[in-house]
């Protein structure tokens, strides 16, 4: 890879951050916080997102950029772990557990329909 | 020893600055500046201010600004000092003044008088790692507490403070033996004052407060609402109220944890503001005193949630309270003779102290 492409895989993968911040902060200012719905949004459409990028089969720098870089940034795994811990710390462990399984029904389903609109175009 | 003392107390976001550095950072310098008898900075858990914006570390971009108390007491010269420096800094947020009695060094038996049916809040400042007998100094505490019949103590870790004039912060890598902690307890006025001379005995150099207040609840029961105010004292100045909620992490109303459910009714019912700050050992009614153990996933430590607002206000709040602990918690009610809220839409109170409300619910 490039200098340039380096560049910007670091610029992109700050703007999928700064993207799950604001969209995060603003899912929660109106949701609240009893069910991490900001994350599992992020999760969905960032999978999603991927899906249709690998379904329109974009490849090589473009894909870096875009899936590693700025989608990789964008979703989290780490927060989706942490806030179900943390749903178990509060003694919610039916939401823990609805937490992980919607969130791995939701994505999967959400990369498989991407890659099916993407393929499809 | 024992001097009549101020304890003031600013509530305000993690995230708040100065053109110096943090806010909290530069609070605990004026404080050790200054030599403060005791100060101290709490990290909270969840809360609410008056733009009603809700910060929680239940999820992790809420908890980004998170809710931050520090408590500073001394004489009062000394702490109207303090004051005068903390608002050419503090442009944000709510400031409360409280009348309270300071003791330190020998304290005797006669050191309270109290009257039959009162009730006393106990605030504590011992460092983090003062041990007595291999057991941790607060868990000798709590343990002395919970055998003399106390209604509850709760053991707060501060992150930085002040403890006889010598400041004290937490630092990522040390031992932080000398960060002070609090433990808060409240009981029967006659049983304190019992035990007042022999916490001199298991504390090397004791140094605490202490106020009247008034017990609404205690495990469910209902056992007084609390004192109905008149808005002012006889000069005018108003006075404020302020509800504490002593519960477990454990304790769940609705499938959800207790604490969270409070602050969450009270933004929902436009109350001025709610901070709920996680303790790491204590007890209220009939447990033994608790905290987290190793390797479980469910947190046990004691909760202490506090809300304060108008004596309007806090007759409209105290319901939802009494509803939502049913089963269980610890609810107290203690007047604020001076509270400042300040915000960028609103300037509310004034920090002028207002004479002692009538009644025996006040802290005088």
């Amino acid at each position: 890879m490039s200098a340039g492409v380096w560049i910007g895989v670091a610029l992109l993968g700050g703007v999928g951050a700064c993207a799950r911040f604001l969209l995060d902060s603003l899912i929660a200012a109106r949701a609240g916080r009893d069910f991490p719905v900001g994350t599992l949004t992020i999760n969905a459409s960032g999978s999603l997102l991927l899906g249709l990028l690998t379904g329109l089969a974009v490849e090589g720098n473009l894909l870096v950029l875009a899936g590693t870089a700025t989608l990789g940034s964008y979703t989290t795994f780490s927060t989706w772990m942490l806030e179900t811990h943390r749903l178990a710390e509060d003694g919610e462990g039916g939401s823990a557990i609805v937490n992980v399984v919607l969130s791995l029904a939701i994505g999967v389903g959400a990369a498989a329909l991407g890659r099916a609109i993407g393929a499809g175009l | 020893m024992s001097e009549e003392c101020l304890a003031l107390t600013t509530y305000f976001g993690e995230r708040d600055r100065t053109p110096r550095g943090l806010l909290g950072d530069e609070l605990l310098e004026i404080y050790g500046e200054l030599g403060l008898q005791a100060s101290v900075l709490l990290r909270g858990a969840e809360g609410f201010g008056r733009l009603a914006h809700l910060h929680s570390d239940r999820l992790l971009t809420l908890s980004e600004d998170l809710p931050v108390v520090s408590i500073a007491v001394d004489s009062r010269e000394r702490i109207e000092g303090a004051l005068a420096r903390v608002l050419q800094i503090k442009q944000r947020g709510l400031i409360t003044l409280e009348r309270a009695r300071l003791f330190s060094g020998e304290i005797g038996r006669s050191a309270l008088q109290p009257a039959p049916g009162e009730a006393t809040k106990l605030t504590i400042y011992i460092g983090r790692e003062n041990r007595r007998l291999r057991a941790p100094l607060f868990v000798t505490i709590c343990e002395l507490f919970k055998r003399r019949g106390l209604a509850g103590a709760t053991v707060l870790l501060g992150v930085d403070g002040t403890r006889g004039g010598r400041r004290s912060r937490a630092r990522f890598f040390g031992q932080n033996a000398q960060v002070p902690m609090i433990i808060v307890a409240v009981g029967e006025s006659e049983r304190i004052a019992e035990i007042l001379p022999e916490l001199g005995a298991v504390i090397s150099d004791p140094l605490l407060t202490v106020e009247r207040v008034q017990v609404c609840k205690r495990d469910g029961e209902l056992l007084a609402t609390p004192h109905e105010l008149r808005g002012s004292d006889e000069h005018g100045l108003q006075l404020w109220q302020k509800l504490t909620i002593f519960s477990s992490h454990a304790a769940m109303h609705g499938g959800r944890p207790l604490h969270g459910e409070i602050v969450r009714r009270l933004r929902e019912a436009d109350a001025a503001g709610a901070t709920s700050v996680r303790g790491i050992w204590g007890f209220h009614g009939e447990h033994a005193p608790h905290g987290d153990r190793f390797l479980q996933i469910r947190r046990h430590v004691p909760v202490v949630t506090i809300a304060i607002d108008t004596p309007e206000r806090t007759a409209r709040s105290f319901p939802i309270i009494d509803e939502l602990t049913r089963e269980h918690g610890l609810v107290t009610s203690e007047v604020v003779p001076a509270l400042s809220a300040r915000s960028a839409h609103a300037n509310e109170g004034g920090l002028r102290l207002a004479g002692p409300a009538r009644g025996p619910g006040s802290s005088s």
